[in-house]
């Protein structure tokens, strides 16, 4: 008996699908395990395991707020995420904009410095950058926090990225722009930023994340407790006497996961595209 | 004609047409660039030559007491300190695990996922799931589930009847660990960039290579590897510096044990540097990083030149 | 920085309307590891009766998580945006005092009126002195104890520590025995390492009590006493218990007796706040005795004046204050004093509302009799050349007495 195109067809659909099923299941359940411990008892995390919580602890979500600052720390990495997305989409909209469109004397040379520093992991600048914040007084605050991935090896990959989409919109329309009488500023301003949005909502979404996830740097400027962001609060989520709250630790990270989760699910074509499009690009 | 209609009008504007039109696009060019200029001397070139001072240096972070001592540093990494070239082989058997297997992983996912079949959505964002989920989180996940008997992993590998190893506190199985729970956070961003190129490869290739009769593994062979070539470059570099400054996840899940055995270069930096106070020597250190780094690139891009030719 | 600016604009216009006037408001930085809102209101107080001699002194309270306060504090002095005052544990205090970011109290201290310095005793005060030197002043000596389940303990029909501590029984062959049986009887953990951190983060705190009841010691004179018999000893029996007994939790594993998974564990008295909200009976015992008698253990932290803070003359002065004998009396409540005078009065037994006084009268002992946790110079390097090695020793095929030789071996060269 042979079968036909179709059904060997669906048969290796069925294999594929369940292969797939297989391979995701390291994906998906560490998501679904720190859901529900966030749920459960400390007790609970280490006894029998199961997805399903005996006792479901709501207070749990009461008391990260209780013993940390929890709701500043969150404020703290909304905050710092927003500002360092808004300040990237300025400054290298701008370079990526003078990059692409203008010429001038230093650009070769400009393009490969720049290039040069996506290769170089922060890790290598941590020690100086350390001085360099010191020297500015901006040690215990949010500024390092904001500047260095700004200006940092992020930047730079969200400056190629702008470049290369500028670069590919029409000459003409610009000359329109100056036809009307436009400095180059205007140009930018009302004719290059409005026709690149799919590129600034990459360069936004994957700087926010970017930011939101930062935890070096934190880890290296942050020290009082209310001026924590987020990763360094959950990297070190302890009582009063340093002892660890496991339970509460996992309902915080869930709170700090499960949004930007969200959000994912909702936007997760244009979420994906986005990332595609800085690799292909950076 | 645009070209003097702008330059007449701008020229009005600043009164004294001192500069050519040339000369005046440099100014605004420069000007569009100069905070990414500022940025980049201030914080990543300045840094970068005063990493090379630090590291003839030695330095103490917390009495801020420094001497010139010329290369010490380096010498004492190459040859006195043994922990070194331990820390070195652990980086580079972190990179020599990572890369590979997320790459493969990486092009079976892009190769499956590719073309559209009923759930093909679902796959994809099940998959980069973990890309835009925090590094700290997915630590901290990862620690409790590879806990020894009573961690998830090991309970599920006992319902198999597999009796599953104390996987954060022996040497090797933790730098399995850390390897492979990375490889599962990052390999969706690699898969995407997979996927987008094989979508750009135009289909009557395959047709083609089909009416020949080609097998699959032959299209594959001889046709899409090739194509996929400036990707696999583009995904291989990235993936591999990546793998180099790898710091939260190993900071978080194993804290370079157990033994050291996941202590790589980059938390060994961090270690040196800000708790032993030595800003010399792991300024050293973060030379060597710079320069593998670079290298490692600088080898790939080479090869893949030769390989065009 | 914000706020120094702030200082530093406020200051200047003020500058001009001072002719003779009033005395600029001074804030001070203190630095503090407690979160708790019970401690920090007993600070606030102690900071506002500073203001008797001292009206326009601020000092502010600024908490800094315990696991990371040393690194953090290193990056707050090495950063430039050093504290001015700061609590400090045992195991930091000789590196910062190398490095000479601590201001000599002595002077300070010896013109306080009515401080009476001679109260503090010579051992409290041995890691904080060194010659004329006064580095720090100990405002918290708390001895380590054994917390027990006593829930536990009933279930399995053993008696607890504190029972056996009074027929005089308590002794580490024992200690191996009720574990071991609590563990056969009710299938949790007989003993958890402090606060489950044995194995990494707390390696002396695991390895330290044992070793020196069997009188061993960590180093002394720059000899490494891993590997003397003593310790071999000490470590061979808790190796024991963690492989062949199974009772104390092993390495990878939770056994939380804050919520009920192990019968003991050891810890200081101000976790006891904590046992509140556990829900089983529970006590405190010494820790048990070995062949070289009872060894109690101290983990000692100090306040400090940190060189660079800019207001240091003033920071000491609050040390003066802070440290005197009714604030003494008055921290005690949480914190062992090293005042003698507080220590030998009842008010200190008496003081603490979760543990009864016949328990208390255990951590008075140990206090007066105990010996600080070993630290060095270079305490963090050798805590992390000796990590390595102990990982090696907590395996199951483990060979304990090479793998102690192995610690010293990493460990002398930084002696």
């Amino acid at each position: 008996m042979t079968l036909t195109t179709r059904q060997t067809r669906l048969i290796s659909r069925t294999c594929l699908t369940l292969a797939l099923l297989v391979v995701a299941v390291p994906f998906v359940f560490p998501f679904l395990w720190m859901v529900s411990s966030g749920f459960k008892s400390a007790t609970e995390i280490f006894g029998q395991p199961s997805l399903i919580p005996r006792v479901w602890r709501w207070q749990n979500y009461i008391e990260v707020f209780e013993y940390q600052p929890f709701a500043r720390q969150y404020f703290n990495s909304l905050y710092i995420a927003v500002t360092v997305t808004v300040l990237t989409l300025v400054i290298s909209s701008l370079a990526g904009y003078a990059l692409a469109r203008m010429r001038f004397a230093g650009a070769g040379l400009l393009m490969l410095f720049l290039l040069s520093a996506l290769m170089v992991p922060e890790e290598v600048t941590i020690i100086p950058n350390f001085f360099l914040i010191r020297w500015m007084g901006l040690m215990d605050t949010h500024a390092p926090l904001i500047l260095l991935p700004v200006f940092g090896s992020h930047g730079v990959m969200a400056t190629f990225l702008m470049r290369q989409y500028f670069l590919a919109i029409p000459k003409e329309l610009e000359e329109a722009g100056k036809m009307d009488g436009l400095s180059r500023f205007g140009i930018w301003w009302r004719v290059a930023l409005p026709m690149s949005r799919p590129a600034l909502a990459a360069v936004s979404i994957i700087t926010f994340l970017f930011s939101w996830n930062l935890f070096l740097e934190p880890l290296v400027f942050i020290s009082s407790l209310e001026r924590f962001t987020l990763p360094l609060a959950l990297s070190n989520f302890t009582d009063s006497y340093g002892l660890p709250l496991w339970h509460l630790q996992l309902a915080a990270t869930s709170l700090a996961v499960v949004p930007i989760l969200i959000v994912y699910l909702i936007a997760q074509r244009q979420i994906i595209e986005s990332f595609a499009l800085s690799g292909v690009k950076g | 004609m645009a070209d003097t209609l702008t330059n007449h009008v701008s020229a009005r504007g600043l009164r004294a047409p001192r500069f050519s039109l040339r000369q005046r696009e440099a100014i605004e060019a420069w000007l569009f660039v100069s905070p990414t200029v500022v940025g980049f001397l201030l914080f990543f070139l300045g840094p970068l030559v005063a990493v090379v001072y630090f590291s003839l240096t030695e330095w103490n972070l917390l009495t801020q007491q420094s001497t010139f001592v010329g290369i010490d540093n380096y010498v004492d990494a190459l040859s006195r300190n043994p922990d070194f070239w331990h820390v070195l082989r652990n980086s580079f058997v972190f990179a020599l695990g990572l890369v590979p297997l997320n790459m493969s992983l990486a092009l079976m996912l892009a190769l499956a996922l590719s073309r559209p079949f009923r759930g093909v959505v679902f796959f994809r964002t099940i998959f980069f799931a973990p890309v835009v989920t925090s590094a700290v989180a997915w630590a901290i996940v990862w620690k409790f589930l590879l806990q020894g008997e009573a961690g998830a992993v090991n309970q599920l590998l006992a319902v198999v009847g597999i009796d599953g190893p104390n996987w954060l506190r022996e040497p090797d199985w933790a730098m399995v660990a850390v390897i492979v729970t990375r490889v599962i956070k990052m390999v969706g961003l690699n898969m995407i960039l997979y996927i987008a190129a094989l979508q750009a490869i135009p289909r009557d290739y395959e047709a083609a290579a089909r009416l020949e009769g080609a097998s699959n593994w032959q299209i594959f062979r001889m046709v899409i590897w090739p194509l996929l070539a400036p990707t696999t470059l583009v995904i291989f570099v990235i993936t591999m510096i990546g793998s180099f400054k790898v710091f939260d996840h190993i900071y978080l899940m194993t804290g370079g044990g157990p033994e050291n055995g996941t202590l790589v270069l980059a938390f060994y930096i961090y270690e040196q540097g800000f708790k032993f106070f030595n800003v010399g020597y792991a300024s050293a250190l973060a030379m060597i990083m710079f320069v593998i780094v670079l290298a490692l690139t600088v080898v790939q891009m080479i090869l893949r030149r030769r390989d065009m030719q | 920085m914000k706020t120094r600016l702030g200082i530093l604009a406020t200051s200047t216009v003020l500058f001009g309307l001072m002719a003779g006037g009033p005395v600029l408001a001074e804030d001070l930085r203190f630095t503090v590891w407690t979160g708790s809102e019970a401690h920090l209101k007993m600070l606030d107080e102690i900071a506002e009766s500073f203001k008797q001699s001292h009206p326009d002194v601020n000092v502010q309270f600024e908490t800094i998580p315990a696991a990371d306060y040393t690194q953090k504090l290193t990056f707050q002095l090495a950063g430039g945006n050093p504290p001015d005052l700061g609590w400090m544990m045992e195991d930091a205090a000789p590196t910062f005092a190398a490095a000479n970011v601590l201001m000599d109290l002595g002077p300070t201290l010896q013109a306080a009126e009515g401080y009476d310095y001679a109260d503090y005793s010579e051992a409290a005060m041995g890691l904080w002195v060194s010659g004329e030197t006064v580095h720090g002043v100990p405002f918290s000596t708390s001895p380590f104890m054994i917390f027990y389940n006593k829930t536990l303990f009933d279930e399995a029909e053993v008696e607890t520590p504190l029972e056996l501590a009074q027929k005089g029984e308590w002794n580490m062959e024992k200690f191996q025995e009720v574990a071991g049986t609590v563990k056969e009887k009710t299938g949790k953990w007989g003993f958890e390492f402090k606060d489950g951190q044995g194995y990494d983060s707390r390696i002396m705190h695991a390895l330290m009590p044992p070793i020196r009841a069997y009188g061993g010691d960590a180093w002394a004179n720059g000899e490494c006493g891993f590997d003397d018999p003593e310790a071999v000893a000490a470590v061979e029996q808790l190796h024991e218990m963690v492989f062949e007994d199974k009772s104390i939790v092993p390495p990878g594993e939770q056994g939380d007796y804050f919520s009920g998974s192990s019968a003991m564990t050891i810890n200081q008295i101000s976790r006891a706040s904590k046992m509140s909200e556990a829900g089983f009976d529970w006590g405190i015992a010494p820790l048990p005795s070995g062949p070289a008698g009872e060894a109690p253990v101290i983990g000692q932290a100090a306040i400090v004046v940190f060189e660079r803070g800019g207001k240091k003359d003033l920071a000491a002065e609050f040390v003066a204050h802070m440290t005197n004998k009714e604030n003494v009396a008055k921290m005690a409540q949480f914190f062992p004093p090293a005042r003698k005078s507080v220590l030998e009065s009842d008010a200190f037994t008496q003081a603490n509302s979760i543990i009864p006084a016949e328990q208390m009268a255990h951590v008075s002992d140990a206090i007066a009799n105990g010996k600080v946790l070993p630290s060095h110079e270079r305490s963090p390097q050798i805590l992390a050349a000796m990590a390595p090695k102990v990982d090696a020793l907590w395996r199951a095929d483990a060979d304990v007495k090479q793998a102690l030789e192995g610690v010293c071996a990493a460990v002398e060269p930084l002696l």
